[in-house]
């Protein structure tokens, strides 16, 4: 298999070959006709202006047409973090978000958009793909219920528009190469834990979390106006917290990290197994996004969780 | 306007004729000898010896119990990177990648190479000491079957959805002899424990056509979560960093931001080209950089304080 003898490279040959013929059938077409000339002159979005840098935000996440629900898919794994062992792989995972936009007008902050979304991650067996229901704890020993990830909602708090409330210019943070673009960007979470008492400021326990997400697209379609929904995009995401409560860790030092790669897809249909099924089985809400009024505070894994556990509590106690 | 109708013919002929190109071999990614060739696809060349370089963005935060993450650098990070490619009656298709890497930190604020920094936790200034690995290489060659010939899977972790060909969604966890540790790790701990992980994306399309060579277009995220690096002098004390990054592959060195360009132009020349295809050393870590240069510069002061 020597291909050393090859000086030029083919690949690039081909595609001086393929856009002198895409010219050529661009400049035959629109000799014949004028609107298919002016169909390929529109203008394209230009991240530089900021109602331009709303139209593209939003292509990453969603679609233009209002109501028009979009779907990312990703699996990975899920690993442990101890000082002084080696990194455990725990879980295979997979999860899925499905979303929805409508627009909002704001007469001195110009057009806007709003996402409102649910999302569900299944624990799986790292070797076999099951969906676990227990999950042997190795540190501790104990068997312990798995709890999915089933957040609904997860929402934009407030629209975003072309312009702040100080009048600062919306931005496209995307970075433009070749014939690719992308946006990449760390959610570093502090707050109040949801699970922990009164006292955190002085005896700790609070939520400490770093989410991580790249997207990644062909920037053609991206900035064509005319192309509503882009069709390929391609992410990664990461995040790194404490153990999750269900594992019942306590406060033992440690720190779980996911490492996932997804993409957009079309439809439900296309979501890989067991989620395909999990989802459709005993997840249905999350077939469709919420609605775009959701006025609902949004759902996390702890606050998820606590009441799961706090309705155990009151069962127990009956 | 015959002239124009024989034309639009001839674009129609040869739009016609195009599938007949489409319908050549295409990569099995089941195969396990084809899962090879997208991999030298995506990280060099299915033509051996033709440099590949990518490039990688991002930021860099501290993990600290008891306080929010802190962004300490931005990074810029590069990689340049050639293959051999081989044939073997046992282990299928193989390869083997050599190359050279620097990833640099920058001020989060104004985008500048960082000289020096100010350890918020110690109230220290220390000098910053980028990655320069040379070489980072592949111990050995990686093929699509093991010694005794059976495929290696690896559709866990490279696989065809739909449009797009995805790798990832795992990680390299490392944990072994610290370099700069001392004999009694196993004892007293200082183990060296990082983990490493990043994505490729590429179109299908492209990277399964059999008679091209190499994906032009193929992007990438990397990340990383490790101990303190040693340059921040941070001892003992607990905490982590973890890098986020996106990045992709670049067709040639005016592509790199002016900052990375110049700064390999000024320190790090010999990152223009890969090392030799045959190149033997063992790898460069950060970690054994680090150790040469601070031998180095404590070598250079004890010889200052004997005279």
């Amino acid at each position: 298999m020597k291909y050393s003898a090859i000086t030029t490279h083919p690949r690039r040959r081909f595609r001086y070959f393929l856009s002198t013929l895409s010219m050529t059938v661009v400049l035959s077409l629109a000799s014949h006709a004028g609107s298919a000339e002016k169909a390929q002159r529109v203008a394209q979005l230009d991240p530089s202006r900021p109602e331009d840098a709303l139209t593209l935000t939003r292509k990453m996440n969603c679609s233009l047409e209002d109501g028009r629900p979009v779907l990312h898919w990703w699996k990975g794994t899920m690993i442990s973090r101890v000082p002084g062992e080696r990194d455990r792989v725990l879980f295979n995972i997979q999860g899925m978000n499905i979303r929805q936009c409508g627009s909002f007008n704001d007469p001195k902050r110009g057009p806007g958009f709003r996402s409102v979304s649910r999302e569900v991650m299944l624990f799986l067996d790292p070797v076999t793909n099951e969906v676990l229901k227990r999950w042997t704890n190795p540190w501790t020993g104990e068997e312990v219920e798995v709890i999915h990830v089933a957040n609904d909602p997860v929402n934009m708090r407030s629209p975003m528009f072309a312009y702040g409330i100080d009048g600062k210019p919306a931005q496209f943070r995307g970075t433009f190469v070749k014939d690719k673009v992308w946006t990449s960007g760390e959610a570093p979470l502090w707050y109040d834990n949801p699970m922990a008492g009164d006292y955190q400021e002085y005896v700790g326990n609070n939520y400490q979390a770093i989410e991580m997400l790249s997207s990644f697209t062909d920037a053609a379609p991206l900035l064509d106006p005319n192309v509503k929904t882009l069709s390929s995009v391609g992410i990664s995401w990461t995040r790194l917290s404490g153990w999750l409560p269900w594992m019942k860790m306590g406060g033992r030092v440690g720190t779980v990290v996911y490492s996932t790669v997804g993409k957009r897809l079309e439809s439900v249909d296309d979501l890989s197994e067991p989620l395909r099924t999990e989802v459709r089985s005993n997840y249905p809400t999350y077939l469709t996004p919420p609605p775009i009024d959701d006025a609902r505070p949004n759902e996390t894994s702890w606050t998820y969780i606590k009441k799961i556990i706090d309705q155990r509590r009151l069962n127990e106690k009956k | 306007m015959i002239k124009r109708i024989g034309c639009l013919l001839l674009t129609l002929l040869i739009i016609g004729a195009a599938p007949s190109f489409a319908k050549d071999r295409k990569l099995d990614p089941a195969n396990p000898d084809d899962q090879i060739r997208l991999q030298v696809k995506i990280f060099c060349s299915l033509v051996e010896g033709r440099p590949t370089l990518y490039w990688w963005s991002g930021n860099m935060y501290s993990r600290v119990a008891g306080e929010p993450h802190r962004l300490l650098f931005k990074v810029h990070g590069m990689n340049i990177r050639q293959c051999r490619t081989r044939q073997d009656p046992v282990r299928g298709f193989c390869y083997r990648s050599v190359s050279r890497e620097v990833l640099l930190y920058l001020d989060p604020l104004t985008g500048d190479v960082a000289r020096k920094w100010k350890n918020p936790w110690t109230g220290k200034e220390v000098d910053v000491v980028h990655v320069a690995n040379d070489p980072v290489n592949a111990r050995d060659w990686i093929c699509g079957r093991d010694k005794d010939g059976k495929p290696i899977d690896r559709s866990e972790s490279m696989f065809v959805k739909d449009e797009l060909l995805l790798e990832g969604g795992g990680a390299a966890r490392l944990f072994y002899k610290n370099p700069l540790g001392g004999e009694y790790q196993d004892y007293i701990g200082g183990t060296y424990h990082a983990m490493e992980y990043g994505t490729t994306h590429a179109s299908a399309a492209e990277v399964l056509d059999a008679k091209d060579t190499e994906l032009e277009n193929a992007v990438l995220s990397w990340g990383r979560v490790s101990r303190w690096l040693p340059w921040m002098e941070m001892g003992d004390r607990d905490g982590l960093v973890v890098f986020n990054t996106a990045g992709m592959r670049l067709d040639g060195y005016e592509q790199l931001p002016d900052v990375m360009r110049r700064e390999l132009q000024t320190n790090y020349p010999s990152y223009f080209a890969p090392p030799p295809l045959d190149d033997a050393r063992p790898n460069e870590t950060s970690w054994t950089v680090f150790k040469k240069y601070i031998d180095g510069k404590r070598t250079a002061t004890s010889g200052n304080s004997e005279k």
